[in-house]
């Protein structure tokens, strides 16, 4: 029950969060639940990332890598566009929260907090950006070998 | 053959792909296969909101066209349906005339979803946004109804008023947080903070983001810090605006 709560809510209202979002992205067809079921997977990476006591932005980088992996996997099987996919799929993942807190802090007038908050929001989205930028291209050097070394040695 | 035509087609495609949202590397690229597949060598640039095309006919004379991309959403439908033209032109070569036509019929047969659909949109992710940020049932209502408000602000007013994207997030971050913050008074003790963050997720700039690391994988630096910049804007505006909304509600 506890484990309900902690990991099936939240990784359900990211699937169906992205769903909405692949509406507004104008994505038809089976796509639109490629993308939720990307960002529910993204969302149970990052909470059992920090389960295993990753701070936020490791766990950031992970599930951002793990979604980069699910996405080209997916568009390799699909034959479309990746980033359609990995777009709606981030977006549990992007910090609005952050932008949230950090302005109600400034506007209390909490500096300390308003900078730390600030600070913590921009390294996550920084970790998110490279965390999947640096799995896809780990997923396209091994996609783009692998046919070669079969060729070579059939 | 009709160089002028095949310059016309080549940059019709890239057209196309850039309204759709594509990355500038499939954008060059696709245009340069299209061009290639017709026996020409092609010369094809691109920057977010400009793309240049440029070939040498085999007598030697150069033609260029450079077509402005104006303000644009995402439309991974388009996009889909311009990579796989492409690849299919590519692959059979049809006569010029033919596939000229199914490269016009791109833009003029957009098969995007009813307003409605849109809205629908919003104001699901609104709400269940609001439910992942830890809002309940009513919190998420409230959230439904404020992605409502954005939803039409976006889809309406933004281009009614011919508003640019700083200014149209900044109004919609007021929009949102003012919102939430009315809603919410209606009712106290609702989680204020689920209810705002969750309507606010509608605007934060996911799609800048990811477009600005693509851009920079495929070595296109101009483009990602033109993206990167566009993300760290829209981040500046959904801020102000928030602080728009708090100050009056203190």
């Amino acid at each position: 029950m506890e484990l309900l709560q902690e990991f099936f809510f939240p990784c359900l209202w990211a699937f169906l969060a992205s769903v909405a979002f692949g509406l507004v992205y104008n994505i038809h067809g089976g796509g639109i639940l490629i993308c939720g079921l990307g960002g529910g997977l993204g969302w149970f990476v990052y909470l059992a990332a920090q389960r295993w006591n990753a701070g936020t932005i490791l766990a950031a980088f992970v599930a951002a890598a793990a979604i980069a992996v699910f996405s080209e996997c997916m568009a390799r099987l699909r034959r479309c566009p990746v980033t359609g996919y990995l777009q709606v799929a981030l977006l549990p993942l992007v910090p609005g929260s952050g932008i949230y807190y950090a302005m109600r802090h400034c506007v209390a007038g909490e500096t300390q907090l308003f900078l730390s908050t600030l600070f913590n929001t921009l390294g996550m989205a920084a970790s998110l950006a490279v965390g999947a930028m640096l799995a896809s291209a780990v997923v396209r050097i091994l996609l783009t070998r692998l046919p070669q070394k079969h060729r070579e040695h059939p | 053959m009709d160089y002028d035509a095949l310059l016309n087609m080549g940059t019709e495609l890239g057209y196309q792909l850039m309204y759709s949202g594509a990355e500038i590397y499939r954008v060059e690229e696709s245009v340069r296969r299209l061009l290639t597949a017709y026996g020409l060598q092609p010369q094809v640039f691109a920057i977010p909101n400009c793309l240049i095309v440029s070939v040498n006919t085999p007598a030697g004379h150069p033609i260029t066209q450079m077509r402005r991309i104006p303000a644009h959403g995402t439309d991974i439908e388009l996009l889909e349906r311009c990579n796989g033209l492409c690849r299919r032109l590519c692959r059979e070569v049809p006569p010029l005339e033919e596939a000229k036509a199914q490269v016009d019929a791109l833009g003029k047969e957009r098969h995007l979803y009813s307003n409605w659909v849109f809205l629908l949109g919003y104001v699901g992710a609104s709400a269940f946004f609001c439910a992942f940020f830890g809002g309940d049932a009513l919190d998420s209502i409230y959230a439904g109804i404020c992605g409502l408000a954005v939803g039409l602000w976006l889809l309406y007013a933004g281009p009614y008023f011919n508003l640019n994207s700083f200014v149209t997030t900044l109004f919609g971050a007021a929009i949102a947080s003012l919102a939430a913050l009315g809603l919410v008074g209606l009712t106290p003790g609702q989680n204020l903070d689920a209810v705002t963050i969750g309507t606010l997720m509608l605007l934060v700039p996911g799609r800048a983001l990811t477009n600005a690391m693509w851009e920079i994988m495929a070595g296109d630096i101009i483009s990602g810090v033109n993206r990167t910049a566009e993300a760290l804007l829209t981040a500046a505006a959904i801020a102000l605006g928030v602080v728009v909304a708090l100050a009056i509600g203190q």
